[in-house]
């Protein structure tokens, strides 16, 4: 009589399709590995750690929400390279994580570390996202996978010339000369050269221009020749200790210009720098890169720098908003696929970020959205003043006596 | 140096030469920048091993193979193995520019080693404010992957030609070890007065000696240029490279000619090694690295050339 028979061979089958189904019904998307480029060793580690915390905060954000959507819920994992500060490493870098098999690849923070690093990237069609370097060269040599969401330096020299005209102009023009005073590297003497060419056509007279060498122990001459010109406004381009320096040993010498504006600095839109010296540190301007002051995530995300007992600085925000841009795009794209990620990019319109940027398009890799903001040292904290449709403070200005 | 003795360097030399074929990229990419120190550690070994006048500013002859290198390419557009061709000879003339100065005012020893440390910040210092070095903002070269630029699409072509220079240098130096120069580099590292009495031109054998050198290291920094495309003042003229020579030398063994070889190899191996081992926690391989260096200079002051010497006659 013919049984129903359960052959050895079905009953493989079965139990493996049996073992097999949970698998099938839970299985998690592959994760999708992102590269961050930072350098934690070396002379610009502190930024480096700004930036890797702010690439941090953003992938764990993404993925607690959900992580991509479009791949399954495919989580972000954070594959963290260390530049250490210099270009060569950050090239090594760059071929370890093309070895893991990143996606893209966001960070680099410094200009020399973001040429190297998205030259070799580009060998692999590997997308580059820079967060900070404001060298113009990054984005003008045609490399189609490198992209800048910030603004680079010649939009800062126009943007903060253009607003001193226009401070100047609503405070009743009370600032006729200006000395400026450089470090005579980076960006220092090349601004000071072309704010030496521009500040004549907004009616500024340039009294004197001052370099001074990175690093620099004592301000005083330059503090000293800065009251003997007695300028009515003094530009600042120098890094951290110089730029403290120089703010105490005028606050000492009590010589109070009518303004200090200084673009692109590194200390005057620094919170550590308002909190240890509140009194030097009060009613500096700075034209610099800063987190949206109003939006409630930007906010949110402050306060959780805040709580891990760091300060937001612009490293954070930028690299928040970089690993924002390239997860938006993988998620459009619905793939891990570098070239349709480089397609994502390359048109996109991203809003998620918290930066006071305008809708986001890429020209040429340069995002044309990203604007600087004017920022001042008010009541010990740093407000941004210009443009007006970001603002949240109006400007303290001229400082009065 | 016996033809016995060099045998070790070149198989080694033959087995890196097939790394470009099986590697993986980031291990040619890693060969390739231990090679252009490997190069300029070679150069630094003719003046420093070979002839005793130890140099702390190297950089100033790499920096200016490789701005010249680059300058000549981005601002005049001349082909680039010409612009390293002039490259490699305006660093010989630096070199002996530098030489003639100081040798002739007869600083040795320490004296001469500080004088090259200065005339190497006198050239960053000078690279970092000069607008035909792109100032402080650098020079980068466009990225055009033709052997007629010199640049490869494949790192490793890039990479047998960084191996064949070392090799090159490699003969060099073995030619001249075993020749009529390498004996009046010896006598007056050995001693300059019991030289001089021997009738050897002291002066013209030290400026022989930094030509050279400095040619060898300007080869390197234009190496460096082709490979990396991107140059500033800190990298091609900063204290870096001088001291990644000396080390080099000192690890590899001094005064031997395939010392640096070794040497660049098992550094950048071990800066590496170290960084696989202490993923975790930031900084961490540096250390690690700091003392396996302090260790390796405590118990093998000869370098890995001596140690590998004391090995085979403690055996055999």
């Amino acid at each position: 009589m013919p049984h129903p028979i359960l052959t050895r061979r079905t009953a493989l089958a079965a139990t493996a399709g049996l073992l097999a189904a949970p698998g099938i019904l839970r299985a998690q998307p592959a994760a999708v590995k992102l590269g961050i480029l930072q350098p934690v060793t070396g002379a610009l580690s502190q930024d480096g750690e700004l930036g890797r915390l702010g690439a941090t905060l953003a992938i764990d954000a993404i993925n607690a929400a959900g992580g991509i959507k479009s791949l399954g819920g495919a989580k972000i994992e954070m594959v963290f390279a260390d530049a250490r500060s210099n270009p060569e490493a950050a090239t090594q870098e760059v071929e370890r994580l093309q070895g893991d098999g990143v996606v893209a690849i966001v960070g680099g923070f410094a200009s020399p570390i973001c040429l190297a690093a998205s030259q070799a990237a580009s060998r692999y069609d590997l997308p580059y996202v820079v967060d900070v370097g404001v060298a113009d060269s990054i984005v003008t040599r045609g490399l189609t996978n490198t992209f800048r969401f910030a603004p680079g330096f010649g939009a800062f020299t126009s943007v903060a010339i253009s607003n001193l005209a226009k401070l100047n102009e609503a405070a009743g023009k009370p600032i006729k000369t200006v000395v400026l005073v450089h470090e005579d590297g980076l960006f220092g003497a090349g601004l000071a050269k072309l704010m030496n060419a521009e500040l004549p056509k907004i009616g500024l007279e340039v009294l004197e221009t001052i370099p001074h060498p990175t690093p620099s122990r004592d301000m005083s001459n330059v503090a000293l020749r800065i009251r003997a010109l007695n300028p009515d406004l003094v530009i600042p381009s120098s890094y951290y200790n110089e730029f403290v320096l120089l703010a105490r040993t005028m606050q000492q010498q009590r010589i109070r210009p009518k303004g200090v504006y200084a673009v692109l600095n590194g200390a005057a839109s620094n919170y550590r720098f308002v909190k240890e010296f509140p009194e030097a540190a009060d009613l500096v301007m700075d034209c610099n890169h800063w987190f949206h002051p109003t939006k409630p995530l930007a906010l949110a995300v402050k306060k959780q720098v805040e709580a891990a007992g760091k300060f937001m600085a612009y490293n954070v925000p930028l690299n928040y908003s970089c690993v924002g841009l390239v997860a938006d795009a993988i998620e459009r794209a619905g793939s891990a696929d570098r070239a349709k990620v480089l397609a994502a990019i390359a048109s996109s319109t991203f809003a998620g970020h918290i930066m006071p940027y305008n809708e986001t398009k890429f020209v040429g890799g340069q995002n044309q959205g990203a604007q600087p903001v004017n920022l001042q040292v008010q009541n010990k904290d740093i407000k941004v003043i210009f443009p007006a449709a970001f603002a949240d403070a109006k400007p303290v200005f001229p400082v009065p006596a | 140096m016996s033809p016995r003795g060099l045998m070790p360097m070149l198989i080694l030399l033959a087995a890196l030469a097939l790394v470009p074929a099986f590697g993986s990229n980031t291990s040619i990419n890693f060969l390739v920048s231990a090679l252009i120190v490997a190069l300029a550690a070679q150069g630094w070994n003719l003046l420093g091993g070979f002839c005793g006048q130890f140099s702390f500013g190297h950089a100033a002859f790499f920096g200016t193979g490789a701005y010249v290198d680059a300058v000549l390419q981005a601002r005049y557009g001349v082909n680039a193995w010409a612009a390293s061709a002039v490259a490699i000879a305006a660093g010989a003339g630096v070199g002996w520019l530098i030489g003639f100065l100081s040798f002739r005012a007869g600083l040795r020893g320490s004296y001469f080693a500080l004088i090259t440390l200065a005339f190497a910040e006198v050239l960053r210092i000078s690279a970092n404010a000069a607008p035909i070095t792109g100032g402080a903002t650098g020079l980068l070269l466009k990225l055009d992957a033709r052997a007629a630029n010199f640049q490869f699409a494949s790192r490793g072509v890039f990479c047998l030609i960084a191996l064949t220079c070392v090799a090159l240098v490699l003969a060099l130096s073995v030619w001249i070890a075993r020749g009529r120069l390498g004996a009046q580099f010896a006598a007056v590292r050995e001693n300059e007065d019991a030289a001089r009495a021997l009738g050897i031109d002291v002066l013209a054998t030290k400026l022989r000696a930094i030509s050279l050198s400095a040619a060898v290291t300007a080869a390197a920094g234009c190496l460096y240029t082709q490979y990396f495309l991107y140059l500033d003042a800190n990298i091609a003229y900063g204290s870096w490279i001088s001291v990644e020579a000396l080390l080099a030398v000192i690890v590899g063994g001094i005064s031997t000619p395939a010392g640096p070889i070794f040497g660049a190899l098992a550094l950048h191996a071990l800066g590496e090694v170290t960084r696989l081992i202490a993923r975790g926690v930031t900084g961490i391989d540096l250390v690690l690295f700091g003392l396996i260096l302090i260790a390796a200079i405590a118990f093998a002051p000869t370098g890995l050339a001596g140690l590998a010497s004391r090995l085979r006659r403690a055996l055999g």
